[in-house]
């Protein structure tokens, strides 16, 4: 073990130790050149833990699937009706669906439900991780020209979610495909996009299509045309 | 010798979120600190200019992902290290012929014994490998503690006792003839 008391060290520390003077300026000068030139790096989706459904999980789904399709098929049985069959109520315009779902994307749980389109989108996502989670009242969609479904809106409700705070924008977007691919994007940096639809311009601007981040979903979500 | 302290976290905040003004302020901060030890490490003033503004460049262009700004000294450290590291390689790689860093005058006495002295070190100094000057002047001159520098380092705190042990030994061999192959162990 070396000390200061030792001679030896003491000279070399004395000599690391010695006093130069630089003069930082002119590499300042540089820098801020250079900065003025220089976007930052935003990564807007982040890196995921991806967590693996167990056995055990995949059984739940598989159940659980099986009951949404049974419940489904169960509203088109056909219904006995009176004389004259039954009565007639004329259809109410629905909204169109855009995506419709539960399942886990990026390893967290999202209940999706998007009706709408180019002009307008209604419906909410919550996100779901353990203690946390996020919902998004969904306001806008966009299809691009990779093919990919962007559907975004105003984070309305933030339980520990740091990337997803209330008052900012989340996105959602899928890739169509078996299975469907998906990836969460959040507008991490301020400030707060104008509009729904700039957050997508914005996103997109900083970070491209993040087509490269894309995760397969885990169970079902149904996209519209 | 030098001390580290923090840079004023709003700023480093606001830097984040691309404020320029900000980060002017976090750069003159950090810009005389940072071509001082990169000077040491590299011994060469150009290299040293050019490792301080690569790696403020870099704290400028990948601040966005930093996501705890108390953590910002450690982390901007980081970057200076690796810049130091990359001019390190360019420098063997094109120039192998250093210049010497040219001494200050030196406070105390310049007996023909302390020239003697500045040069054997200067010679055994260079001699080191990057990462062995690095947990030198880390330590020794910017006064950082161990664990920080295996955070700096991303490395085992035991790999920096290790270094900071073999490269003092090597200083310290450089000081007496009959120690040189201690000096030549800590090159390795």
């Amino acid at each position: 073990m070396t000390t200061e008391r030792d001679p030896g060290t003491r000279i070399v520390l004395s000599w690391l130790r010695e006093e130069t003077h630089e003069n930082a300026e002119r590499v300042l000068l540089r820098v801020l050149d250079e900065v003025d030139t220089t976007p930052q790096r935003r990564s807007w989706w982040p890196a995921w833990r991806t967590s693996p459904m167990n056995t055990y999980a995949k059984l739940i789904a598989a159940a659980a699937a099986v009951l949404v399709v049974a419940a489904v098929g169960y509203q088109f049985l056909p219904r006995s009706g009176g004389i004259g069959g039954p009565p007639t109520i004329a259809p109410s315009p629905s909204p169109t669906l855009l995506a419709a779902g539960t399942f886990r994307a990026q390893g967290f749980e999202v209940v999706l439900d998007a009706a709408g389109g180019a002009s307008g989108v209604t419906g909410s996502m919550i996100v779901t991780d353990r203690s946390r989670n996020f919902t998004v009242d969904l306001e806008c969609t966009r299809t691009t020209d990779a093919g990919l479904i962007w559907i975004g809106g105003d984070v309305t409700e933030s339980a520990n979610w740091s990337d997803a705070p209330k008052g900012s924008r989340a996105a959602i977007v899928f890739k169509r495909g078996t299975p469907v691919q998906a990836v969460f994007v959040f507008q991490m940096a301020e400030p707060r996009s104008a509009s729904c639809q700039a957050f997508f311009d914005d996103m997109i601007a900083i970070g491209g299509e993040p087509v490269g981040a894309l995760v397969p979903i885990i169970g079902t979500v149904e996209l519209g045309p | 010798m030098l001390r580290m302290r923090g840079v004023d976290t709003e700023l480093v905040r606001r830097a984040k979120h691309g404020d320029r003004e900000a980060f002017g302020l976090v750069a003159a901060d950090l810009a005389t600190r940072f071509l001082a030890v990169s000077r040491r490490i590299l011994r060469d003033i150009d290299l040293a200019e050019d490792a301080t503004q690569q790696a403020l460049v870099a704290i400028w262009r990948d601040l966005p992902h930093l996501r705890d700004p108390a953590r910002f000294d450690a982390w901007s450290y980081r970057l200076l290290v690796r810049a130091c590291y990359a001019e390190g390689r360019r420098a063997r790689q094109w120039s192998p012929n250093l210049r010497i860093l040219p001494a200050d005058e030196p406070s105390e006495s310049r007996g023909l014994d302390a020239i003697i002295h500045r040069d054997q070190l200067e010679t055994a100094f260079r001699r080191l490998s990057v990462d062995h000057r690095t947990v030198l002047v880390l330590h020794h001159y910017a006064d950082i503690p161990a664990e920080r520098i295996a955070q700096i380092l991303d490395v085992p705190i035991g790999t920096v006792h290790s270094r900071l042990h073999h490269a003092m030994r090597a200083m310290r061999a450089a000081l007496d003839a009959d120690a040189r192959p201690a000096a030549a162990e800590a090159t390795r």
